[in-house]
């Protein structure tokens, strides 16, 4: 295991292998976490599924953010994001959400009462991007669609493996 | 009393010992006001023209002090202390220390180390000049103008080279008796150059420390995060509109980069149209992430052979995942965002087939347990009908996918190698 990992960490292979490598890491953690915790409950109720569905997401995107590095802005802030989340993943969730808007400056929270052009809504949709001007703005979404389609495809075919 | 007056003319009170002199005092004052404003820069030459404007005041009002003249020998000896920017040692006169205290004969000394060096400062002449043209009653006001054409050389953003530029100049041009209309020139070159400085800094988008040798050409940044930018022709020379444009070509030098990532994109001109389509691509990704995590989450507890198999998989063959969309289908489509999640069904059988070509390696490269061949086995099964076209066009097609869907040179070339060998490798396995 030590081998592949530091095999998929040669820059050589990039930023795909180590993805990957992550994922399916975390992915082993959660299966093994889920066996553990009651087997058949929680595989086949919706509620267990959603949370499933959840726990692999943000276990796709923490993989990821981490496969990056604290190089880029978005990967920083997603990782902030899910540090954040993870701790007060026991409170509610209305603080959550109060944690993330204190990052970003007062401004931006309070005033937008005009209608959200295109900028605002890229800002939404990449981690991070409320803080930046619009030229940082396009150069973090142009590499966040790249980290973006290696992962779906790296998903895929471990979905596809998996599933047949 | 001479090693204080051998300390630098910062050191203030200690040197005056004789001083009866009114105007002695008052000049002295002025120039210790003067020396505390430019202490940073030109020390030499202001100290040096200070020597030399007072030699001429007590020259001219006549003072001989006898006992000033010890003072004034040792204090033409040369303060290593003050040698600076390669100048003379004949030059560098112990001045600053022994100012006040001159008479004729230091003056003489003095002036004869002017004469007799190539270096001079320029204002040092220039006051030397003035200083000898005019009358003592004006030495004064020539004191205050050459203070003041110091105070606006320090506006200037002169730097040490444009000293030394000048410096230079004055040692090829010669002596300060011919200077005067050189000196004139150097005065008008100077401030012509500080126009050309004040010029650039309009023009500039930031303030810069540059030399202002080569007005016309966008130098190199000599500070880090200042960024030269010269007016195009027939283009607003503000400032803030240089600003506006840098912004912009930044901006649409993004959106062209991130118009090669978005695919189905070459037609939209436009920043407007091009967000949009950003926009959706973003979501759409977004939204495969959640699909494939819920089929994920289907497929987890049905995770019963060894993962560790993906691994080698996935880093071994990264590059294989990237094409199981694009086989088969058009160019344009090679964002599976753009499917419709029905279609995967042939993606899938796509993907078995590829998946052909990666199991063989992989057993090579592993020889281990049976629990993979078992998928492999069921990739066969389901998808041996691909096999039959594909394989004599795989090669160049892959080898074309690799070139064009693999961004930013990921792919590594031992890994096209093993893949054209395991495609024959699988065509064996389907035959047997």
């Amino acid at each position: 295991m030590a081998s592949k990992h530091t095999i998929a960490t040669r820059h050589a292979q990039g930023i795909r292998a180590r993805f990957a490598s992550r994922f399916l890491r975390s992915l082993l953690r959660l299966r093994r976490s889920g066996n553990r915790f009651g087997g058949s409950q929680s595989n086949d109720e919706g509620i267990g599924k959603r949370i499933r569905t959840d726990r692999i997401k943000i276990a796709a995107y923490a993989a990821m953010a981490r496969a990056v590095g604290p190089r880029r802005s978005w990967s920083r802030a997603l990782l902030f994001k899910l540090r954040n989340r993870a701790r007060i993943h026991g409170v509610s969730r209305k603080r959550c959400l109060v944690s993330e808007k204190k990052r970003v400056t007062r401004n931006k929270v309070v005033a937008i009462s005009r209608e959200p052009s295109r900028a605002d809504t890229l800002r939404k949709l990449v981690p991070g991007g409320d803080s930046m001007d619009t030229c940082v703005l396009l150069e973090e979404t142009a590499h966040y669609i790249k980290c973006l389609a290696t992962q779906v495809t790296v998903m895929q075919s471990i979905a596809d493996r998996l599933l047949l | 009393m001479i090693n204080r007056a051998l300390l630098p003319a910062g050191g203030g009170e200690n040197m005056l010992h004789c001083t009866d002199m009114t105007v002695l005092e008052r000049q002295r004052a002025r120039i210790k006001w003067q020396q505390e404003q430019q202490q940073q820069f030109q020390l030499q030459q202001q100290e040096i023209s200070y020597f030399t404007e007072l030699a001429d005041v007590f020259h001219q009002a006549g003072v001989h002090e006898g006992g000033l003249s010890e003072v004034v020998t040792r204090s033409v000896k040369p303060d290593p202390g003050l040698v600076d920017n390669g100048w003379n040692n004949d030059h560098v006169v112990g001045y600053g220390v022994g100012l006040p205290y001159n008479n004729g004969l230091g003056f003489e000394l003095n002036y004869g180390a002017i004469s007799r060096t190539s270096s001079c400062p320029p204002e040092a002449v220039a006051a030397v000049a003035e200083a000898t043209v005019k009358g003592s009653e004006s030495v004064v006001s020539d004191m205050i103008s050459s203070g003041a054409g110091r105070e606006s050389s320090k506006k200037r953003k002169v730097d040490k080279a444009v000293a030394e530029e000048d410096t230079r100049d004055k040692r090829i041009k010669g002596c300060a008796e011919q200077g005067e209309s050189k000196i004139t020139e150097k005065n008008n070159n100077k401030n012509s150059r500080n126009n050309n400085t004040n010029k650039n800094s309009n023009s500039n988008k930031e303030n810069s420390d540059e030399t202002s040798k080569d007005n016309s050409k966008v130098s190199e940044v000599q500070k880090p995060d200042y960024i030269h930018v010269r007016a195009r022709r027939g283009q607003a020379t503000d400032s803030h509109s240089l600003a506006e444009r840098v912004r912009r070509e930044k901006i649409s030098e993004r959106m062209k980069y991130l118009q090669d990532l978005v695919p189905g994109c070459d037609k939209i001109t436009g920043k407007a149209g091009m967000l949009d389509e950003i926009i959706n691509y973003v979501q759409s990704l977004q939204r495969q992430v959640e699909f494939l995590s819920m089929k994920l989450a289907a497929a987890n507890p049905r995770l019963d052979f060894n993962v560790d198999n993906l691994f080698a998989k996935e880093q071994a063959f990264p590059a294989c995942s990237i094409n199981f969309p694009t086989i088969g289908m058009s160019s344009d489509m090679t964002n599976p965002a753009y499917l419709q999640f029905n279609p995967a069904q042939q993606q899938l059988v796509a993907c078995c087939g590829l998946d052909m070509g990666i199991d063989p390696p992989d057993m090579a490269l592993k020889r281990t347990t049976s629990a993979p061949v078992s998928i492999p086995e069921t990739f066969l099964d389901s998808s041996c009908f691909t096999q039959t076209h594909p394989p004599p066009t795989w090669d160049a097609d892959l080898q074309n996918l690799y070139n064009v869907a693999f961004d930013q040179g990921r792919q590594t070339s031992f890994q096209t190698q093993p893949f054209t060998g395991s495609i024959e490798a699988s065509n064996l396995k389907m035959e047997m």
